[in-house]
């Protein structure tokens, strides 16, 4: 069985917001993202682990706004 | 930030915008042998130094720590051993691959329910305003590029009332100490860096970093700029190292 996807803590999701705006996150488990309307960033949960740094994170196209 | 600004990396100046990245190539590079090498660099007296602070800090039950630059864990795990079971603490860390050193270590110790791992900026913390009750930082402020903006967001972050904590080498206050430490730092630490982890430069930054690092009094103007209050300096080992303590008013 392979081993399960590490899941992101949700206490630490509740107190997590954007490092550059310091608004909410949107949480995607699909995509395991954290995405930001307001930078129209995507940062990425790597093995559970928020990536929190703007140069690691994906920016967002037209249609996910 | 202008273009032309720059900041400190050991004795070099480099553009600021790049230090980030250079810090997390040192960081990378040393991570898995981070521990053991600061146990042989200092004698193991960083782990009385860390001791110090917690002691100064004397955590309760149910305190939320934010540990910022705190990668493998080391802050944390003690402070939850303090905490009786009730604590909660988050790592914050520049270095993906220290926050990986970390919460492997954590999970050996079955710590894992306990601590949030987060890869994030100290200059720009992916936390809430007033979401924690204390911060620290050891070893960290130093590896910053601007400590002000660290010290302001240490500020944000924090609960009214709640604790700061910084740990950090800092300047001996001791002539003839002094002089025996900047020859040992200088000569011995870079070559102890290349026969442990395999890399003399990284140690030489970080033994050039501590020279650049503001002194006690400096610091302590700096975090009162920050808006934190009550601030107090406790030097350890002569210097060597010193805690800064503050809080949030």
């Amino acid at each position: 069985m392979p081993p399960a996807r590490a899941a992101i803590d949700p206490k630490l999701l509740e107190i997590l917001v954007c490092p550059l705006t310091k608004g909410p996150l949107r949480y995607v488990p699909d995509q395991q993202e954290l995405v930001s309307e307001q930078a129209g960033l995507a940062y990425p949960i790597r093995d559970g682990i928020p990536i929190m740094l703007a140069e690691e994170a994906r920016e967002l196209e037209d249609n996910e706004r | 930030m202008t273009d032309r600004e720059t900041a400190s990396f050991g004795f070099r100046d480099i553009p600021a915008a790049e230090k980030a990245a250079r810090v997390q190539a040192v960081f990378a590079s040393v991570a898995g042998r981070y521990d053991l090498m600061n146990d042989l660099m200092s004698g193991g007296i960083h782990r009385l130094w860390k001791t110090a602070m917690l002691d100064w800090l004397a955590p309760r039950p149910g305190t939320h720590l934010l540990d910022v630059a705190g990668g493998t864990g080391d802050i944390a795990m003690r402070f939850l051993d303090r905490t009786g079971g009730e604590g909660r603490a988050t790592v914050c860390d520049l270095s993906p691959e220290m926050v990986a050193v970390g919460r492997d270590r954590a999970t050996d110790r079955g710590r894992l329910g306990e601590v949030a791992w987060v890869c994030g900026n100290g200059e720009a913390l992916p936390l809430a305003d007033r979401s924690v009750d204390a911060y620290t930082i050891a070893f960290g402020l130093r590896n910053t590029t601007h400590i002000d903006a660290v010290l302001a967001e240490a500020q944000r972050v924090l609960k009214p009332a709640g604790r700061f904590m910084c740990l950090e080498f800092s300047h001996v206050a001791v002539p003839l100490l002094g002089e025996i430490y900047e020859r040992y730092s200088f000569r011995v630490l870079p070559w102890l860096g290349k026969l442990v982890a395999g890399d003399a430069d990284s140690y030489r930054y970080l033994v050039e970093s501590i020279r650049r690092f503001p002194a006690q009094s400096e610091l302590a103007a700096m975090v009162e700029a920050a808006g934190l209050g009550q601030v107090s300096v406790r030097n350890l080992s002569g210097g060597i190292a010193a805690i800064h303590s503050a809080w949030r008013i």
